[in-house]
Parts: C-alpha cells; structure tokens; sequence
C-alpha cells in the first residue's frame, strides 16, 4: 500500500466496503502517510456533510400517500369484480333470476349490518386504547386492519378511544365517542356488501339511530342515541335531495339539511 | 391466463403496511431522479403500482426496499428518462475498462487541501441542487449509496451492473458534488444575502 494504491481503496474504504484484510492495509498506510491520513479526514467529513445534507429530502405529501393506495385497492377491487364476472357469466341465468331479488336483498343485508352494529355498540366493549386525539387513533390502526382507517373530523366530539371489532363478517376499526353523548363509529372495508353511497343515511335500530355512508372501499356507522336534529349538527355531511331509493323495505332516510361544507366529516372532503 | 390469479384482500393489507413505510424515502429518491415534483409523484405512482402487480413475484423475507427501488429506478429508466432527453455514460466511456477511467489522473492526483473541507452549515437545499445537477448515471448512484444509504452490492442489484461500476460512478459523482459545493462555498461568502438576490432574480425574470 502507497499513496497512490491509496487512489482504489479509498472510495470502498470510506463505505466500509473493503474487506479486513484490505481494511487493514489502508489503514497501516494511514498510520505512516500524514498526507493521506490528512486527506481520508477531509474526504471522510465532507461525505458526512453531503450525506447529512442530502438525507433532508422531501416528505411524501399525503395526497400522495393516499392516491397511491387508493390506486391500489381500485386495482384489487377490479381483479376481485372479474373473477366474480367470470364466474358470474357461466351462470347467467341464474344470475339473472337473482338479479330481480337482488334489491329486496341488499336492502335487508343493509339493516342486519346496522342492527349489528348497534348491537355491538350497546355491549359497551372495553377499548384497547384511549387517546382522544384522530391521528393517535389512526396510528393505533395502522397495519391492524387491511383498509387505512380515515377518522372523521367531528368538530363537537371527543373521542375516549378505540378498538377493533367485528360488524357481521367484517373486522372494523371502533372508536368510541363519550361526548357530548356516548356514541360508536364504526370503520370497515367493504367492496359491495353494504349497500350505502357517499351520502350519509340514518335508520334506526335497538333504539339507536344508526348514521351509515361508504368512502370508495371504506363503510362508516356511527350509532348513537342522538335524534335526527342532532344528528344534523353532528354529520352536517348528511345532506339528502331525493328520498331514499329503499323507503318501502327500511324505515331508513337520507337526512335533510343543508351544512357549511367546513363543518363535514373531515372522511367526506374531497 | 394473466391477471387471473388474484391477490385476495390479506395480500394487499400486506403490501400496504410493507410499503407505506417507504413512501417518504420513494419520495424523496423520485424528486431528485425527477428533479420535479409532479414527475415525481407520477414515479412513485407508477412504481407501487407495478410493485403491486408483481407483489407475488416478490420473495417474503428477502430485501424489500431494494426491490422496490429496482423498481422505481427500471420505471424511471423506461419510461421518464426517455422524456427528459439525458445522455447515458454507458455509451461513451464505460464501454472503455471501467478501472481505467476511474483512476485517471485528472480527478486524483491532487492532493486535498484544507480548502477542501465542506462547511458543516452547507444547506441542505444547496447540496440537493448540487445531486440534481450530476449526470443521471451518477445521481443514481449518489442516491442510492448517500441518501438511501445502500450497499455496493445492493445497487448493483438494483442497477443490474458490476459492483466495479457502482464504485466508479460513486467516486466520480462524489467529486463532481464535492467539486460544486466547494466552488459555490468559495463564491458566497453570505448565503442569507445571495439567497435573497437569487429570489429577487427569480422574482424579475
């Protein structure tokens, strides 16, 4: 090893890349060499500095985060509606009688997930976390379930925390509100069981009123004890123009108002 | 027939919580290989949607953010470099030995000097700019070794060429940065002044 063998080791050397034998080599020479050893010191601070510098990069806007993900579960979504197409297809006739039934059917799909749901918030089940804040909660989530978990912006609640639980066949991220009255949200991922749009819809079910809307792949329940008024005021979100489409299968209605957008459900701003 | 096989809702709760934590550093890696924003967000669009398709494809248990990189760097390659028009090394001088140009004294021969030395408060913004400028060969290099901070091994990997070429492109980039940020030290003796200057300049034209 001289100064100039120096040269092809250096790079390696300052990556820890040789191998000891090598390592140690470079390094007898620096023992001996006050020039290289002078030169390794500034090569070895100025790759710090830029490593330092160059690692403050740009974070990934959350926009980003969450179109990336939505394109994914679009995708998913997609393959899973081909399959049941292809199988669907070889059975068109029978497809075909299910269809006329299909409506009566989904309707009352619809109520046994609110019952369930105001079942299960009624048992009063103990939370596994209690942090009232929204991004602690969807921390909390994070990875426990196969959706992200958006939790809404009420602007007059207080959450006392969260668990999971089921509603029906679906594990559902729970958060439980305790003012200003007790009331349970309920967050899962559905592709096309739960039939509910973007609009929030109330029915009622073991004396809760039970507030249910879809984000793309995800269902919302909120069951609560408020009445409709309050209701209004809590997810102004629910804005209706036509009745519902189901009126004569399930008390359900869309609620009627007109809110300051601001005050939506931060899950409904778009 | 493709697409058939279908990834069930658990295989993409899986792919979700192994990516997400790699979003930022995705991010990060597509700006400088971008050097824009919106091409940027594109990449890394892109990227986990091809990993996404190919998510069965990746081996459980092997290194993940390599492959991820493998991929958004191929999808840089294919798709967005051919749009920004940058010449590749490959062409010219590395068809010549590798070793040969590395070493070749005009980068090596002079000894460092104590000007040489960086300044700790170099901005950070300064020393991005300073990446975005090198030849797209070696900012993937420099990116990939000094802000991601893998392995020879890995980037060759990821790149598909010899660890001799990463090291060579890591050297010569290296000094090309150092080389920008040493003469832009040198020039600004207050960086808050000429930051304001360069603002105004920006604002005028």
């Amino acid at each position: 090893m001289n100064c100039q063998t120096l040269d092809t080791e250096l790079t390696p050397y300052l990556d820890g890349e040789l191998v000891e034998e090598a390592r140690v080599a470079v390094e007898a020479h620096l023992a001996s060499c006050a020039t290289c050893a002078r030169r390794v010191e500034v090569e070895r601070h100025n790759l710090s500095v830029v490593r330092l510098a160059a690692q403050q990069g740009p974070r990934a806007p959350q926009a980003l985060r969450d179109s990336v993900f939505a394109a994914v579960r679009a995708d998913a979504s997609k393959a899973r509606r081909m399959r049941a197409f292809k199988v669907s297809s070889m059975a068109a006739g029978v497809a075909f009688v299910v269809f006329l039934g299909n409506h009566q059917y989904r309707a009352h799909q619809f109520r046994l997930y609110e019952q369930d749901a105001a079942l299960r918030h009624s048992r009063q089940f103990p939370l596994e976390m209690r942090q009232p804040g929204p991004e602690e909660i969807e921390a909390w989530f994070g990875g426990k379930l196969d959706h992200r978990v958006n939790v809404p912006r009420f602007p007059h609640a207080t959450a006392a925390g969260a668990r999971l639980l089921q509603v029906r066949d679906k594990q559902a991220a729970y958060i439980r509100y305790d003012s200003p009255r007790p009331m349970g949200l309920f967050v899962f991922g559905d592709d096309h069981d739960v039939d509910v749009g973007s609009e929030p819809m109330v029915g009622s079910s073991l004396g809760y009123n039970v507030v249910s809307w879809r984000e793309g792949d995800v269902v919302y329940q909120l069951v609560t004890d408020l009445d409709e008024h309050d209701l209004r005021e809590l997810v102004p979100g629910a804005h209706g123009t036509q009745a519902a489409p189901l009126d004569d299968v399930r008390p359900g209605t869309p609620l009627h108002s007109t809110p300051a957008v601001e005050a939506r459900p931060a899950s409904l701003q778009r | 027939m493709l697409g058939f096989k279908t990834k069930s809702a658990a295989d993409r709760a899986a792919f979700e919580a192994q990516v997400s934590p790699w979003l930022d550093t995705l991010y990060a890696s597509a700006v400088r290989l971008t050097r824009n924003d919106r091409n940027a967000e594109d990449l890394v669009q892109d990227t986990v949607m091809r990993a996404w398709r190919f998510f069965d494809k990746f081996e459980q248990g092997t290194n993940f953010r390599a492959w991820l990189f493998k991929i958004l760097t191929n999808t840089f390659i294919n798709s967005y470099r051919r749009t920004t028009r940058e010449k590749s090394l490959q062409d010219e001088s590395e068809r010549q030995s590798v070793e040969a140009q590395f070493f070749s004294s005009d980068v090596t021969d002079r000894a460092q000097n104590p000007e040489d030395y960086l300044l700790d408060r170099v901005m950070s913004e300064d020393v991005l700019k300073a990446i975005d400028g090198l030849p797209i060969d070696f900012r993937m290099v420099v990116i990939l070794a000094d802000v991601q901070e893998f392995t020879y091994r890995e980037i060759a990997d990821i790149l598909d060429v010899p660890v001799g070429t990463v090291m060579s492109r890591l050297f010569r980039g290296r000094k090309q940065l150092q080389k920008t940020l040493l003469a832009r030290e040198n020039t600004e003796t207050s960086p808050l002044i000429d930051l304001n200057a360069f603002r105004e300049r920006k604002k005028l034209g």
